[in-house]
């Protein structure tokens, strides 16, 4: 490797290219996901009951009273709230004109966010916790009536902030029930009343949510209970977002060990005649199959530092809405993953190796 | 170049790795382009087939058809712009579908479309008050001609009367009706998205022969900025998740086709490496670089012709076998076409790399002198 250092160093800045492209990606599909549904992870209600006609999505449920009753009624219902969702044009701060989701709720604790990051709980109709991402602690945003004239919105003042609780990768405020309301009714005066998307449901104690969830989804074939991590993984759209990454993931995977693999095959073939001759003055192949495998970790594992090290800085800033993490836990899957299928791609070279006749180095021979 | 040839047909065991290697790659890069072909195609039909030349959406919705919200005042003071011909409203309102056959829980997803000037493939008077045009992919879901189809939490029923293809709308299947039919199902449906009388979400606008440029700008000054006016190209391209998908999709494509470059790259210098000796005894015998390296780079292109054929095929065969409705993959020739020549291309530019390997190759080293 010494000897042939642009050749190797070359390999190695592939190999980190590559696994700094990896890690980014994975942090971005964590990052959009948490920007898809992070707020239905991070409300507090433990069930959440759409209308069966809202393909489980916030915008497209609407429960009307008769479903909400029956919703009620379920024995083991300790606690049901309405929680609606909607996004509007705002004005933070005065700005220019941006989009937010508005997430009310009826009852804390059933909608409102599960644990803040900043601030406080909102303590009257215009107050609001927001997105920790796109907030802060006294921003004030302003709801822009669309296609009405002259009208002017109501103001939320953002008093708390939650981490990771964007819907629809979309800047998100929580704000108390009256204040939804208000805010629909401004957006289009022609509203006669802002419905809940989704009824909030707590069960008694002792029953568990996968229990009221069936209770609820037994009791009325217009209702769709689900969890709250149900809700947040079933959201059409999550899934896919979720194969199409895994497809991309799949594609780079086998990109390393294939470029790896076929890279110290080249080598065995061009050292022929001197592993060649390593083997007739007493190299044993175990040793040069050992050499060759030092030098597959070297260089994989050099790569991954290198793809490591490009990643690092990118996890301090924000693309766009995306939030990116450095996750560990990934970085060393993908590090353990890489390095052992890389091994195991320059096993084809390492059969090579094991296959070299020393007699050949008297012969004049020395191809493999 | 025969030399090239006559090593594949006589050896072409030595060339199966690489072209099954790239047959993998030919199918995937031609699946993924349908896929987003598809993807692109099922959200974006229903303002593909506008009849028209300017989407309309009110100044503050930020382009979205959901959020806008247009009044008939506004939709007068855009008639009378100079260069406007004919305006019409457009409303949506999405729903689930309780369609006959189904079970209570088994809905099918459907965006309701109301109009007053026909898009492409309908009538121009819209149909009748509760009666519908259905967009193609809803056959699969059994709806035909006289089906009833109950509409939202209200079961607003609307029967359809005839299809029209290609206007699917944010990846579900779309149904066509009056503004009149559109409002009654909304309002029945939607409560806080209830629009009155006159009310619609967006504007269609056709532009007079003589209108010129600078119609869209000429229409937001005339009603004060209470509108955002683009060209359908536009108007799709703001579609939510167009461009992402294309960004992403594309991003796919990108690397397979670099991984094609990999593979074809470290394939042909495998080769190169493997006739070192042969290509010293050629140039001893008077064969020219230049003539070794186009026979390195005829074998790429065959190899890459070869897969990309079977790509063809597989993806004409996987497009007849998908059940409609299903995994929206859309065989478009010119999207067939254009990735067999990337990978043509990508076969010549990673074989290239061989290009220095041949050149060095020296003919004193073949014939026993030292190299």
């Amino acid at each position: 490797m010494g000897r042939a250092r642009v050749r190797f160093g070359l390999l190695i800045s592939a190999v980190g290219l590559l696994v700094f492209l990896i890690l980014t990606q994975q942090a971005i599909e964590g990052g959009l996901i948490t920007g898809f549904v992070g707020a239905l992870r991070q409300q507090s209600s433990p069930v959440l009951v759409y209308s069966v006609d809202g393909e489980r999505t916030l915008q497209g449920s609407v429960i009307d009273p008769g479903l909400e009753s029956r919703i009620r009624g379920v024995d083991g219902v300790a606690e049901a709230g309405w929680i609606g969702q909607s996004t509007f044009t705002v004005r933070v701060d005065g700005g220019a004109e941006s989009d937010a989701a508005l997430i009310g709720y009826q009852h804390s604790g059933l909608g409102d966010p599960s644990r803040l990051s900043a601030g406080r709980r909102p303590a009257g109709p215009a107050e609001a916790v927001g997105s920790a991402a796109d907030f802060t602690v006294g921003s004030r945003v302003r709801i822009v009536p669309s296609g009405v004239a002259g009208a002017t919105g109501p103001v939320f003042t953002v008093v708390g902030l939650v981490k990771d609780a964007q819907i629809q990768v979309t800047p998100t405020l929580f704000v108390p029930w009256a204040g939804y309301e208000a805010a629909v009714k401004a957006a289009n005066p022609d509203a006669t009343t802002a419905l809940p998307s989704v009824i909030g449901v707590r069960p008694i104690p002792g029953l568990s949510d996968t229990e009221l969830v069936n209770r609820i989804n037994a009791a009325s074939p217009d209702a769709d209970a689900l969890t709250r991590s149900q809700a947040a993984s079933e959201t059409p759209g999550v899934a896919q977002v979720q194969q199409s990454f895994q497809l991309i993931f799949l594609l780079y995977g086998l990109v390393v060990p294939l470029v790896t693999g076929l890279f110290f095959l080249i080598v065995t073939f061009q050292e022929a005649a001197a592993l060649t001759l390593l083997r007739a003055i007493g190299a044993r192949s175990g040793s040069l199959v050992r050499s060759l495998l030092i030098q597959v970790v070297l260089v994989v594992g050099g790569g991954i530092i290198i793809g490591i090290v490009l990643f690092a800085p990118l996890t301090l800033v924000s693309l766009g809405a995306i939030t990116i993490r450095f996750d560990p836990r990934t970085v060393l899957f993908w590090s353990v993953g890489l390095l052992a299928l890389s091994v195991a791609s320059a096993l084809v070279a390492a059969r090579r190796v094991l296959a070299i006749d020393p007699l050949e180095a008297t012969t004049g021979g020395g191809g493999l | 170049m025969t030399l090239a040839l006559r090593e594949m047909r006589r050896r072409p065991g030595r060339f199966a790795i690489a072209t099954a290697i790239l047959t993998l790659i030919a199918v995937l890069l031609m699946f993924l382009g349908g896929l987003l072909d598809g993807l692109v195609a099922s959200s974006t039909g229903a303002f593909r087939a506008q009849h028209a030349d300017l989407f309309i959406y009110s100044g503050s919705s930020r382009n979205s058809l959901v959020r806008s919200r247009i009044e008939p005042q506004v939709r007068q003071q855009v008639a009378a712009v100079p260069g406007v011909a004919r305006v019409g409203g457009l409303g949506s309102a999405q729903l689930g579908g309780r369609v006959p056959g189904r079970g209570p829980r088994d809905l099918v997803p459907i965006i309701l479309f109301g109009y007053d000037l026909a898009p492409r493939g309908l009538p121009s008077v819209p149909p009748a008050t509760g009666t519908v045009y259905a967009d193609d992919s809803l056959r699969a879901k059994n709806v035909a001609v006289g089906t009833t189809i109950h509409l939202g939490p209200a079961r607003s029923a609307v029967t359809v009367v005839g299809f029209v293809s290609d206007s699917r709308y944010s990846g579900q299947g779309t149904l066509w009706g009056s503004l009149e039919t559109w409002r009654q199902v909304l309002n029945a449906n939607r409560p806080d998205a209830r629009v009155g009388p006159g009310v619609v979400q967006a504007l269609v606008v056709q532009a007079a022969p003589a209108a010129g440029a600078g119609l869209a700008g000429r229409i937001d000054r005339a009603t004060d900025g209470a509108t955002s006016t683009l060209t359908i190209s536009q108007a799709i391209n703001a579609l939510p998740g167009v461009s992402q998908q294309r960004t992403v999709f594309n991003q796919i494509i990108g690397v397979t086709v670099v991984i094609a470059i990999v593979v074809v790259a470290l394939f042909f210098a495998l080769l190169t490496v493997e006739r070192t000796a042969l290509y010293g005894v050629l140039k001893a015998i008077g064969a020219g670089s230049r003539t070794l390296f186009a026979g390195v780079v005829l074998q790429a292109v065959v190899v890459a012709l070869i897969a990309s054929l079977i790509g063809i095929v597989a993806s004409l065969v996987l497009n007849a076998l998908i059940p409609a409705g299903t995994i929206p993959f859309v065989a478009n020739p010119a999207r067939l076409l254009s990735s067999a020549v990337v990978l043509v291309v990508a076969a010549v530019v990673g074989c290239a790399f061989s290009l220095r390997r041949v050149l060095h190759i020296d003919p004193a080293a073949a014939i026993g002198g030292t190299p």
